[in-house]
């Protein structure tokens, strides 16, 4: 394996793809390269290439979780979501670019089965253990997606600007489908520079785990308020982060019969995240 | 390839793997086995580290993230021949079974107290979420940090 440290984002642009991955806060990707789940010929070390700091709603790419939990500039949402996921270790090493692309936590996958995400024909959690998996969108893929932000990022509408175009959160991801596995749109050598992170009256984001501390979400929900219009972004729930309008929208979930108890959770924290702002 | 970096305050040189880890460069190249190595995953902070004065896990971090960059380990805490007080405070409350932990909770501790030097319980569960004791003396090991910040 090769490891190349460009000095800026152009160049790092023109390291990316045919086999070579980007090493962000690495707090995901080590383990993953590791435990030989993900493969690459190069590594592209991005300390020099993405922008890291917060000025007003601009957010840098590689701005730690650790800097953002603490921002007064920052929504309360993001804030929250930052300072809920994982432990301080993680938080001080893990940027918010990274957090958008980090994987799920589905062992199937993270065992190597050879499930529909890694391109096989079925996904194993369906028929077996899934208590941590989807309630939305799992027709393929019961996995659920682990980022606390991306939920805070998708409610607050923030918009992500890459080496050669601008997108919303919620255009970022998609399901993956039989053609394209991955879980956004980006292309393979594409990079995300920046967020831009609208300030909403109020938001807020609430999350139920299994210990009160590092661990990822059951069921996450981010909440934000501008005007009279009030978004949603759940995180845990889905192979993306999904957003919803209300709770009426769990009526539609498609849970499975170890992940139906998410649907409740999410319905209360709908309405307790409606309630506090 | 060849990195640079900062360890306890000396310069090392040392030529390691692009996918070898922070941890095991300093453990296997360094000869710093302070750090301990157990679940590779972030998820127990046995290898905790200060990497620029924050808090990370040496396992997550590749050796080449830490070219240039500052690192203290277990090993730098104490000064002038005497033990931390983090360090003592764990010797005095009895902080310690099988120990395998210790360097990890040492190393979030002291760092706890650098930041606030009069942290609440619920702080204190915070600075050390990131960190297992799977001999579960946690109570001895709130009593430690307690007895460091009240020094």
């Amino acid at each position: 394996m090769e490891l190349r440290r460009p000095p800026d984002a152009q160049h790092a642009v023109a390291a990316l793809g045919n086999g070579s991955l980007a090493l962000a806060g690495g707090t995901d990707l080590v383990p993953l390269l590791r435990d030989g789940i993900v493969r690459a010929d190069t590594l592209v070390h991005l300390a020099d290439a993405v922008p890291r700091g917060i000025d007003g709603t601009r957010i840098g790419a590689g701005t730690t979780l650790a800097e953002l939990e603490v921002d007064p500039q920052v929504p309360a949402a993001l804030r929250e979501a930052c300072a809920q996921a994982a432990s301080p270790q993680l938080r001080s090493m893990g940027t918010i670019g990274g957090n958008l692309r980090q994987a799920t936590r589905c062992w199937y996958w993270r065992l190597r089965f050879p499930c529909w995400l890694h391109g096989g024909e079925v996904c194993h959690a369906k028929a077996g253990q899934h208590r941590e998996h989807a309630i939305f969108g799992n027709e393929r893929c019961a996995s659920a997606h682990p980022s606390d932000p991306a939920a805070a990022l998708l409610a607050l509408g923030a918009r992500v600007r890459t080496d050669r175009r601008e997108l919303s959160v919620a255009e970022l991801y998609r399901l993956p489908t039989d053609e394209s596995r991955d879980v956004v749109v980006l292309a393979p050598d594409e990079l995300v520079l920046e967020l831009d992170v609208p300030l909403p009256d109020a938001s807020v984001y609430l999350k139920a785990m299994d210990r009160k501390k590092w661990a990822f979400p059951l069921v996450g929900v981010a909440a934000a308020r501008f005007g009279d219009r009030v978004a949603f972004g759940l995180a845990g729930v889905a192979p993306i982060p999904w957003a919803v309008d209300s709770a009426d929208d769990l009526d539609r979930a498609t849970p499975l019969p170890g992940t139906a108890y998410k649907v409740q959770i999410a319905r209360a924290l709908i309405a307790r995240a409606f309630s506090a702002l | 390839m060849n990195v640079r970096l900062t360890v306890n305050g000396e310069p090392h040189e040392a030529e390691v793997w692009e996918g070898e880890s922070l941890l095991f460069a300093l453990r296997e190249r360094l000869g710093l086995p302070g750090s301990k190595n157990a679940c590779e995953q972030g998820e127990c902070g046995s290898c905790s580290v200060l990497l620029d004065d924050r808090l990370v896990c040496s396992c997550l971090v590749l050796a080449v993230q830490a070219d240039g960059h500052d690192v203290v380990t277990v090993e730098g805490l104490a000064e002038d021949g005497r033990l931390h007080r983090v360090q003592e405070a764990f010797a005095a409350t009895g902080a310690v079974q099988c120990g395998f932990c210790t360097p990890g909770f040492v190393v979030a501790a002291a760092d706890l107290l650098e930041h606030n030097a009069d942290p609440s319980d619920d702080e204190i569960r915070e600075a050390l979420s990131g960190n297992l004791c799977r001999c579960t003396g946690y109570a001895k090991i709130f009593d430690a940090v307690r007895l460091a910040a009240s020094q």
